[in-house]
């Protein structure tokens, strides 16, 4: 592997949301925000770590009963909302076998790609327990021991949640439960944003964690605001009736105009998703001009 | 190891599995975390060397690198890593193959997207939209392996394509890419909990080590014969190079021992009526698979040595085949012997660090005293 490639993919492998250091956006390019919130995990409802780490990078931002990171500039009127919704469909721990095995149960059901779960198949996954991040991976049939058993005309169903079994180490429940692991841990597939071809990204969710690092760059930009502005990071946008917006609505406005930040995204759903970074700086442009009423 | 398309029926429910760690006067000579230690250092370096059967370089060098400095290696005309030691017959042989399974670029489109085909046998569904990486002479392209756009009722992808982020052929050649080129998956040295670690080519990655290992603790005065290890290549495509080295050695070998994965069912996916081998539970001696069998009373001798020397040594037959097998053609036995492995020719191979240390014990025991 090149070093840059190397650099690329090590920057994936940072899994501890809560011990990586404040970014200071006058230093960092839009391009590594979007890097390093893709390599973030927000199970939708369960996001509080990512909210964390987004709570020190934006001064003066707090955290509304709901879980929303929100951030206000300007005032008097209009009041208008920007907002990006930063959760992503994911796994809890659904129980825990006797000889150690995770089970799990999907969280979130609004993904656009029928294979989401096959996804999980032969590949790891971090367990966000209670001690911490923990490394696993989903049981995968042996090809070897599969040979033999299978011919032409088989029957090949694609595979679901309900056949992951997710491997820490653990040999026992007690030895998984002693990483810190319990039911309603989150799981994701781990999180290795991959740079390729001319500034693209890939990387699990990557559409919206692009989307909110253009909204937090926008946001650095120190923007004049034309009346007030509500900037919001919104949770539980996959989960019943867009909780997260509702209450930022039910708590903050009315709202005369809600824009919700977007991106163009090719692959979606899956754990390549790829955005353009270019797209990105185009974004970040229009929103600075939309926040200064331009 | 090589995974075969056929599945001889005979090797099927046989599952002769003796459990000597089960022994409590046994102690897994592993257990030591210094051995342990070692083990990882030695194995998570070869696991992030990339080597499609065909490109095994990196590894190749990975494994130079790694020997202790005593050791004079040569490389022959197939690509196989020669390590040659001690005088005198009987000769005995160990090989453990380098190569990974993967892909080879056979085209690119108008459209600026790779064509592949697979290098060694695998399920196609584990890299479909993942990352990729191409491995050119100019370094290593990132891309990610296209996801299907239909047929989404089936487990098994149609032909996979990788997008490098190229929007004409004209510009993914410019980005070093040309058919010909070895592509993979990014992979990393995992390690979970307790001494277990996950990683893409741990086949047979812990066979290279296992040699490694055995050869920085080797006593060679203690050496009664002529011993040589081999890294071979194109393992995953036909034991090509083990063919190779068979033929230049002939009927010089008295035994050879391919030092390669025991595939197990140690895993709530597999059946339990064969290569049941717990992982941590020790080596394995891979009595019987698909390309060859040893003859019993080699087992019971290999069982005798690894009491005596206290390493844990389970055995079983699994699938597969073994570039052992390549010397049986010149009347040379195949003890073959290997270490238990979840999840075989997966990204997410799991293995225990007990057993690699307890396979270079063996192997070890092995060279200086059987």
């Amino acid at each position: 592997m090149s070093d840059r490639v190397r650099q690329q993919s090590a920057v994936g492998a940072l899994l501890l949301l809560c011990t990586l250091p404040p970014v200071r956006l006058s230093a960092q390019s839009v391009d590594q925000l979007a890097l390093r919130l893709a390599s973030m995990t927000a199970v939708t409802g369960l996001e509080q770590a990512m909210t964390d780490s987004l709570l020190a990078m934006l001064p003066g931002s707090t955290r509304d009963r709901a879980g929303n990171v929100t951030l206000t500039l300007g005032q008097g009127a209009p009041k208008r909302l920007l907002q990006c919704p930063l959760d992503e469909v994911g796994y809890v721990v659904g129980d825990i076998t006797g000889d150690g095995y995770l089970l799990l149960r999907r969280v979130g059901a609004r993904t656009t790609y029928p294979l989401f779960d096959q996804q999980l198949e032969g590949h790891r996954v971090t367990v966000f327990g209670a001690r911490g991040a923990v490394p696993g991976v989903v049981a995968v049939k042996s090809v070897h021991l599969t040979r033999g058993r299978t011919g032409p005309g088989a029957p090949d169903p694609v595979f679901t949640v309900d056949n992951a079994y997710v491997d820490v180490g653990a040999a026992t429940a007690a030895e998984a439960r002693a990483l810190g692991i319990d039911v309603l841990a989150p799981v994701s597939l781990a999180k290795r944003p991959l740079s390729y071809g001319d500034r693209l990204l890939a990387a699990p969710g990557a559409g919206r964690r692009a989307a909110c690092a253009a909204l937090i760059a926008a946001v650095a930009a120190k923007p004049r605001s034309k009346g007030t502005v509500v900037i919001a990071l919104t949770v539980q946008s996959l989960y019943t009736g867009n909780a997260g917006l509702a209450s930022l609505n039910a708590l903050l406005g009315p709202f005369a105009e809600t824009k919700t930040v977007a991106l163009p995204t090719r692959y979606t759903d899956t754990a390549v998703e790829t955005v353009a970074l270019a797209d990105v700086d185009k974004l970040v442009r229009e929103m600075v001009q939309w926040v200064e009423g331009r | 190891m090589k995974a075969y398309g056929r599945m001889g029926g005979w090797a099927v429910g046989l599952a002769a599995v003796v459990l000597l760690s089960a022994s409590p006067s046994v102690r897994l000579s592993a257990q030591d975390s210094a051995r342990i230690s070692e083990a990882q250092a030695v194995l998570a370096p070869l696991i992030e060397s990339y080597g499609v059967s065909s490109a095994e370089g990196p590894v190749r060098e990975t494994v130079k690198r790694l020997l202790p400095a005593w050791a004079k290696s040569e490389t022959d005309t197939a690509g196989n890593l020669w390590v040659r030691l001690g005088q005198g017959t009987p000769l005995v042989v160990f090989v453990a193959h380098m190569d990974e399974i993967g892909f080879r670029v056979t085209a690119v489109r108008d459209d600026g997207s790779l064509e592949l085909e697979p290098r060694g046998g695998f399920l196609a569904s584990l890299f479909e939209g993942q990352p990729a990486l191409v491995h050119t002479d100019k370094g290593d392209v990132a891309g990610v392996f296209v996801p299907r756009d239909s047929g989404f009722t089936h487990h098994t992808p149609p032909p996979l394509r990788v997008d490098v982020g190229a929007t004409s052929r004209a510009g993914a050649i410019a980005r070093g890419v040309s058919p010909g080129a070895t592509v993979t998956m990014p992979k990393q040295y995992v390690r979970l909990a307790g001494t277990r670690a996950t990683g893409r080519s741990l086949d047979d990655r812990v066979g290279d080590a296992a040699q490694i290992l055995a050869l920085r603790h080797l006593d060679r005065a203690a050496l009664k014969h002529q011993v040589i290890f081999i890294w071979s290549v194109r393992e995953e495509i036909g034991l090509e190079g083990a063919g190779v080295a068979a033929a230049a050695l002939g009927t010089a070998p008295r035994r050879v021992h391919a030092i390669d994965t025991f595939v197990s069912a140690d895993s709530p996916l597999e059946l339990p009526n064969f290569a049941v081998a717990p992982i941590g539970a020790g080596a394995v001696a891979r009595a019987l698979d698909n390309s060859s069998v040893t003859p019993p009373a080699y087992v019971d001798s290999l069982l005798r040595l690894a009491r005596a020397h206290g390493v844990a040594l389970q055995v079983g037959t699994t699938n597969g085949g073994n570039d052992g097998s390549m010397f049986t053609l010149y009347g040379v036995v195949d003890v073959a012997l290997g270490w238990p492995l979840r999840y075989s020719h997966s990204p997410v191979e799991v293995i225990d660090l007990k057993d690699v240390a307890s396979l270079a014990d063996l192997v070890r025991a092995i060279a200086e005293s059987w």
